[in-house]
């Protein structure tokens, strides 16, 4: 047996007093699809969050292919310890946001490049056919010199997926990205996220789409309380064994 | 689009209409296209009037060295070719042969009759005293024992005066040192009678008056020419002394004096300032030297200082923003201190306070550091606001794809939060070009200082003071004009 792409362990996170993640474990195998289920305030953003340490962890240890953060131990580091450390795990993830947080004041093409010719250093020029490429696989080929502002916001979502996809991470982190969209433009955005998958790439999803999550996820998280409180193939979701995710299965899908 | 022509055409001519005023046009003249028609090159600065200067209406060469050349040309019935250069460079030329004479107030001494060969003077000049009109204590030079003289720092008058036994402040100009004896913060001015006369002729100053010679020599000044052009020097005289004759040198000498300045009798008249410019000869003479005073003092003044105070304002703001207190907490201590005192006494501060504990600052140094940190502490708040008004996504996606904080700030936040800046950084901007105003009471040569010096001796204070105000408005117009492309181009992204 391989060993998984992500390895997530005892990871515990509290605000202010407040635990929101108690001992989350688990794993996830390259190429999988992972979605991350559970009320609000469950912990799941949070979790995602914590992969790419846009949240710092108090504890526990997050290995994303051969970058690992003990975040026990973390504070102890150097400063200029923990910024390579910082660095080197966030490389390895791409992160999509709910609100993309596009950068408005660049093109929709400079919002691409940006990571890879200023962060990874790579040429211009190659940066930017890279660019056209992903524009083309999420449906934008021709809107490269648009500003964000000019586009819908399935459009400006999908560019928020193709600047993550731009610095070639191994693992895609995609944060409810279609619960800030009007429902006629969740559909673009989740057949961009169905493509991804069907290309092989590695994804972690926060979502509500419950059908969707069923459709795609090869491992379904369900969070509640800021622990797993189910876990399993996208049969769980079918037949739930947990009360807790029995109730917010139903509400979710009767509130579709 | 018609009504952006026209505000700028008003604007067009709101700036010439003042330029046009500034010195009336000396009707040339005639110097060329007599009989024999020999040319002859002179050289001459053009650079000093009231003697040698371009008019600045028509460009032309003119003033009352240029004016007398002329007038011995036609006599003469020589061809003039007119050739301006450095003053330093004047006596090169006239070796080398690129000019035949050299018109431009060439004082005769003995080190140049061993060089050059000299025409009749038509310029004497003298040392006189200047005081206040109602001081009739000083009348010589051993009457100026223990007092003080304003004088220029580099003149022989100054020296003159030591030598007498006063005390000297240093002033740039004549103007200046008259301001200083019209206010009564000096005694006395030693300086020579031409230059006395211009300054009596341009500002119609009642205050000050002649009061007598500083000493009895008599300095002439007359065309210069090399050793090996006996001919020509001996035209000159011959045509000097019909022109002395028929009273031309004389007229000439009144047209920019005021007075007759082409004969060593003139030395003994008695020149008392009485003549009164009208409010209209003031604003012509002080438009040219105020916008002078804006180009050379007040844009530079406030160009330099923004640059400066907005490179340290993003300093101040980031320490500001800081979580260390090393780099917070004198932040916030500047930008109170800065905010919470007068502008005015920041600049003391700067310019006679550190002077005291051995930091003596140029006037414009002292002024551009003064207005430099005074930007900084207003820009700091301003751009800290626009910093903080970035939303907190920006930070999380330029952290997601690998960006540090340098970076995150230089690529992201900054350039978002300077469409934000912008409109306030432009009020700091047009609160700065009024500031340098203040400038004024340092002694930096500016827009405002000149309009302060010219109404310290014409007592015009409204016009003179309206004129300023107006060109501040001009410059300030300008800038704002300038604002909104900028905000256009920063804002271009927003839908």
């Amino acid at each position: 047996m391989t060993r998984p792409l992500i390895e997530v362990r005892g990871l515990r996170k509290a605000f202010d007093g407040t635990e929101v993640l108690r001992d989350v474990s688990f794993t996830v195998d390259e190429g999988s699809v992972t979605a991350v289920l559970g009320p609000s305030g469950s912990g799941k953003s949070t979790l995602l969050r914590s992969l790419n340490v846009l949240e710092q962890p108090d504890a526990g240890v997050v290995r994303i292919a051969d970058a690992s953060i003990d975040f026990g131990s973390f504070d102890d580091l150097g400063k200029a310890e923990q910024k390579r450390e910082l660095a080197a795990l966030r490389a390895r993830s791409g992160m999509v946001f709910q609100s993309h947080h596009l950068f408005p004041h660049m093109t929709v093409l400079q919002n691409l490049t940006e990571g890879p010719v200023r962060v990874q250093g790579r040429p211009a020029g190659e940066a930017e056919a890279d660019a056209h490429r992903l524009l083309e696989q999420v449906g934008l080929a021709d809107r490269g010199s648009a500003y964000p502002s000019q586009l819908s916001g399935g459009q400006q979502q999908r560019v928020g997926i193709a600047r993550a996809l731009a610095l070639n991470p191994q693992v895609v982190l995609l944060d409810e990205p279609t619960s800030a969209l009007d429902p006629e433009l969740v559909g673009e955005v989740l057949g961009v996220v169905r493509d991804l998958a069907t290309r092989g790439w590695t994804l972690v999803i926060v979502t509500h789409e419950v059908r969707f999550a069923r459709d795609v996820a090869d491992q379904v998280l369900f969070l509640d309380g800021g622990v797993i409180a189910e876990q399993g193939g996208p049969d769980v979701l079918r037949d739930p064994q947990h009360e807790r995710t029995r109730q917010f299965l139903s509400r979710v899908l009767e509130a579709r | 689009m018609h009504k952006l022509r026209f505000v700028l055409l008003l604007l067009a001519m709101a700036v010439v209409a003042p330029l046009a005023l500034l010195v009336g046009a000396g009707p040339a003249s005639a110097a060329d296209g007599s009989g024999e028609d020999r040319v002859v090159r002179v050289g001459t600065e053009g650079t000093y009037p009231p003697f040698t200067f371009e008019d600045p209406d028509t460009g032309d060469l003119t003033g009352y060295d240029v004016d007398v050349v002329k007038a011995v040309a036609q006599e003469a019935g020589w061809r003039l070719e007119f050739a301006t250069s450095p003053f330093d460079a004047i006596f090169g030329s006239l070796d080398s042969g690129r000019i035949d004479v050299v018109a431009n107030q060439i004082t005769i001494n003995p080190e140049r009759e061993a060089r050059y060969r000299f025409s009749e003077p038509y310029t004497y000049s003298r040392g006189v005293i200047v005081t206040a009109a109602d001081d009739d204590s000083i009348t010589t030079l051993a009457d100026l024992k223990g007092k003080t003289t304003a004088q220029s720092e580099t003149s022989n008058w100054s020296q003159v005066a030591k030598d007498a036994g006063a005390k000297v402040e240093n002033v740039e100009q004549f103007s200046q040192a008259a301001t200083l004896l019209a206010q009564g913060r000096v005694d006395a001015i030693v300086n020579d009678n031409i230059a006395v006369l211009d300054y009596l002729e341009t500002s119609g100053s009642d205050e000050v008056k002649i009061a007598g010679y500083a000493g009895d020599d008599v300095g002439e000044q007359a065309l210069t020419f090399r050793k090996d052009a006996p001919q020509l020097q001996r035209e000159a005289d011959q045509a000097l002394e019909t022109l002395r004759a028929d009273g031309t040198l004389a007229r000439l000498s009144e047209k920019y004096f005021g007075t007759d300045v082409s004969s060593e009798a003139s030395t003994e008249i008695d020149l008392q300032g009485d003549r009164s410019a009208t409010t209209w000869e003031v604003l012509r003479s002080t438009a040219g030297p105020m916008l002078w005073g804006a180009v050379k003092g007040t844009i530079p003044l406030t160009v330099i200082s923004f640059v400066i105070g907005l490179a340290l304002a993003l300093v101040v703001a980031l320490g500001r923003l800081s979580s260390s207190r090393l780099a917070n907490v004198p932040a916030r201590v500047f930008v109170s201190i800065i905010r919470g005192t007068p502008l005015l006494a920041q600049l003391f501060i700067v310019y006679f306070g550190l002077g005291q504990i051995g930091l003596k600052l140029d006037p414009y140094v002292a002024a551009t550091v003064a207005f430099s940190l005074n930007v900084a502490g207003y820009a700091a708040e301003i751009i800290r606001g626009a910093i903080l008004s970035v939303p907190r996504g920006q930070f999380e996606a330029a952290t997601s794809i690998g960006m540090d904080r340098r970076l995150t700030m230089r690529r992201v936040v900054l350039p978002q939060a300077a469409r934000i800046a912008v409109p306030p950084l432009g009020n700091t901007l047009l609160s700065l070009i009024k500031d340098t105003s203040l400038a004024a009471v340092v002694l930096v040569p500016e827009l405002f200082r000149a309009a302060v010096s010219a109404a310290s001796t014409s007592f015009e204070y409204l016009p003179l003071y309206l004129l300023a105000a107006f060109y501040y408005w001009v410059i300030c117009f300008l800038v704002s004009l300038a604002q909104e492309p900028l905000e256009r181009r920063l804002g271009r992204y927003v839908s």
